[in-house]
């Protein structure tokens, strides 16, 4: 037996959600053309992560219905988001926000250091 | 106090969860794609913070807002219309639910042909992991690489047989006066490019003249060979712009669109079997509508977070000049 009891008809509640995503997207998108000195990078970040998070939310809970779910949603969700979350926290220490020096080529100052060490050890004669 | 043994305890049974097996699979499933995206973007992430830079000029990653903008709203109409065609089902109007079903599929392929344009930019200009220059020699080394394989591939053509790259280049170089056209331009250019090869080995080859302009010498050899009706069918030789951190770009730029473009082939084959049914659709494809649908809208879901992570936003220490 499927559970289509929704309760209602939701189309008119799709209408507007769906118009709310077209003006989310639209925008992020103006927040994107406008100029960078009036919109410098962290609040242009913040902006458009923040606007799609709404829009992540609007799907999730109107188009996919978890608004009318029951509390198993909790249930089957938490531990993915959990561990979703989780991944990025653990790699962040290391590789996001590292404590060592980076050592990468690419690096120009470490670059130049290292061509600086390429031109000595070619002119030294070896010792041994 | 005794415990008399005719006497069981027994836990209450209860009804499972009100929905379908086949909706809680599919949500169970929606919990682990959850989980594997998030890998890619976490990794996103935490490599473009950590990184001392990352490119992010236009001219050199071509990602273009404008087409990431439209497969937004492509994606949101579909997955709009994906809930038309759930409400139709239930109310058993399933002629508007096969086409709506329909619309979403062919805004599948819209989404699919936009990315493939994307693509396509990608390549023509390989900007593809593995295949960046970083720094200006591995740019001219790139250049000398790609210029030895056009010249090599244009022997081979010239002159078929099974003798060795380097025996045809002396055959085409001996014919003197007897060369046609073709073999004359092919001498010519092999000449551009042992110049080259000589003062890249000698460490004489500017790149650039200034800024993110290249050198006089350097657009004129591309000028040339672009232009020449001899050349130019094999002369695939990429501008010679480094990109710094363009690797790593390019690597994660792959693996988070290349895997929604897989979700989205995956969604759309999904939609076809419904289609199929044509007037035959009907009730006992419900749940088949509303479980694709759920997975079409988590499509949609990652792309609203692809979108203004890989096309809008610029955070991190910015361009390494």
């Amino acid at each position: 037996m499927s559970a289509h009891t929704h309760g209602g008809d939701h189309s008119g509640l799709y209408r507007i959600v769906f118009g709310a995503l077209c003006i989310f997207t639209g925008l992020s998108w103006a927040a994107d053309e406008l100029p960078k000195d009036l919109f410098p990078g962290m609040t242009l970040a913040i902006v458009v992560l923040g606007v799609a998070t709404l829009k992540a939310l609007a799907v999730m809970l109107f188009f996919m219905h978890l608004k009318f779910e029951r509390a198993w949603k909790y249930v089957l969700l938490g531990p993915t988001v959990i561990l979703a979350i989780g991944l990025p926290l653990a790699l962040l220490p290391d590789i996001g926000v590292h404590y060592y020096d980076m050592d990468v080529p690419q690096d120009p100052i470490r670059a130049n250091a290292y061509e600086a060490l390429d031109r000595v050890s070619a002119h030294t004669p070896s010792s041994h | 106090m005794s415990h008399s043994l005719s006497v069981t305890h027994q836990t209450p049974m209860k009804m499972g969860l009100a929905i379908p097996n086949s909706k809680l699979c599919m949500w169970l499933f929606l919990g682990t794609e959850i989980m594997f995206f998030t890998a890619f973007i976490g990794s996103y992430l935490v490599l473009r913070l950590g990184s001392p830079g990352w490119p992010s000029d236009v001219r050199d990653t071509h990602i273009n807002v404008r087409l990431g903008g439209i497969n937004t709203f492509v994606l949101i109409l579909s997955s709009y219309l994906v809930v038309v065609a759930h409400e139709s089902m239930i109310k058993t109007d399933f002629k508007k639910a096969w086409k709506s079903m329909l619309a979403v599929l062919v805004l599948g392929f819209v989404f699919l042909g936009i990315k493939g344009v994307e693509y396509y930019g990608k390549f023509s200009h390989d900007i593809l992991p593995g295949h960046i220059a970083e720094n200006d020699s591995q740019a001219v080394a790139k250049l000398i690489r790609e210029s030895t394989q056009a010249r090599d591939a244009m022997a081979a053509d010239l002159i078929p047989g099974t003798e060795t790259i380097a025996q045809k280049i002396s055959q085409i170089r001996n014919k003197g006066t007897s060369a046609s056209d073709a073999e004359t331009a092919f001498v010519k250019f092999d000449d551009d490019l042992q110049l080259f090869r000589t003062a890249a080995r000698r460490e004489e080859l500017k790149l650039f003249s200034e800024g993110h302009t290249l050198s006089e010498s350097i657009t004129r050899y591309l000028s040339r060979w672009r232009e020449d009706i001899a050349v130019s069918g094999y002369f695939l030789v990429h501008d010679p712009h480094p990109i710094v951190f363009g690797n790593v770009f390019a690597s994660i730029y792959f693996i988070m669109t290349g895997f929604h473009a897989i979700h989205v082939i995956v969604g759309m084959i999904l939609w076809v079997f419904p289609i199929l049914k044509g007037r035959k659709l009907d009730a006992s494809y419900t749940d088949w509508v509303e479980n694709s649908g759920l997975y079409w809208h988590f499509v949609d879901l990652v792309w609203i977070f692809l979108f203004p992570l890989i096309y809008i936003v610029q955070f991190g220490p910015g361009p390494v000049v």
